[in-house]
């Protein structure tokens, strides 16, 4: 559950979201479920001469298990809740 | 002083939890490894890593003399998620006792 | 398990906010679908109408008629909303037959395939 509080308290913030499959979208991340399911809003490709379908893509659904990374806005890391959070998690919270 | 419970490692993960705020490696599916300071993890291997570098090794055949040229690229990302289920090993940083 | 009201399905991950409209949806082999979204479920299977494959090979690209298309849940990468505002693809990317783009991606095939025999052809000299 750690993540997933962690990733809903990251809501309405910019991410680059990257992928298995080498695909890396930005966005602001409107909502993300206990699967790690992820939606973005005004996306936009990164490597966007790569990836030309994704032109019009504006917002999207990503699935969960194909996540490689999330890269994550310094503004949104607290770093002590953060350990605090997984000290609590490791104890079997 | 760490109390018993908190130091004493019985499973893999407790290794792990030791490591908390430490720099440590991550060996990844897809040829990539990470090196980053530990922030949080869970049962996973979920984790967000500060101050990452990662190293992506590729293996791509020349055109011309279809040799094999390993390459490797480096980036740094400040703060990183990494999803668990991509991730091979991780190795704590080394104590001297 | 509930069905969340509408005023949380514009908040969460459901689907429901694409439903019946004009998705792209990436599957984990790389084939892009376009279609429109009619059903879903909480693995992300999806029904679409109207579907088709968008296969693309440097500038050409061909979209080819499926029809209706229940897609496995695992399988799916990404599903997008297309901006009906914006031009789905850039101006210099050329619409072709399906003929064309099967032969196109052959040759793009062959070519790759002719790098892997052309290694392990040397692999094989190596050794000699």
């Amino acid at each position: 559950m750690l993540f997933f509080s962690y990733f809903k308290d990251l809501v309405g913030r910019e991410v680059t979201v990257e992928l298995k499959n080498d695909l890396a979208i930005r966005g602001t991340l409107h909502s993300v479920d206990q699967y790690l399911n992820i939606k973005l809003e005004n996306t936009r490709v990164v490597d966007q001469d790569k990836y030309p379908h994704m032109l019009s893509v504006r917002n999207c659904f990503i699935r969960g298990s194909v996540v490689r990374y999330v890269q994550l806005p310094p503004e949104g890391v607290d770093i002590e809740l953060l350990h605090d959070a997984t000290r609590r998690e490791a104890r079997g919270g | 002083m760490a109390s018993e419970e908190e130091s004493a490692v019985k499973e893999p993960l407790d290794l792990i939890r030791l490591s908390l705020d430490e720099r440590i490696y991550v060996k990844l599916r897809s040829d990539r490894e990470l090196r980053g300071k530990l922030h949080a993890y869970d049962q996973h291997l979920n984790m967000i890593l500060g101050d990452v570098e990662e190293i992506i090794t590729t293996v791509e055949i020349d055109d011309e003399t279809y040799e094999e040229i390993v390459r490797t690229t480096r980036r740094t990302v400040p703060f990183l998620f990494v999803r668990g289920d991509g991730v091979i090993l991780v190795s704590p940083p080394l104590r001297t006792a | 398990m509930s069905w969340a009201g509408p005023e949380d399905i514009y908040l969460s991950t459901s689907l429901a906010s694409y439903l019946d409209k004009k998705l792209l949806v990436l599957l984990r082999d790389g084939r892009k679908l376009l279609g429109i979204l009619r059903s879903f479920d909480q693995f992300a299977n999806a029904v679409l109408e109207g579907a088709c494959e968008r296969v693309i090979v440097g500038d050409l690209y061909c979209d080819i008629p499926l029809g209706l298309y229940v897609i496995r849940g695992e399988n799916v990468v990404l599903i997008g909303e297309l901006d009906l505002e914006k031009e789905e693809l850039p101006p210099h990317m050329t619409r072709v037959s399906p003929a064309e783009i099967k032969g196109a991606q052959k040759a793009e095939r062959e070519a790759s395939d002719l790098k892997g025999t052309m290694r392990k052809r040397m692999e094989f000299l190596d050794l000699d």
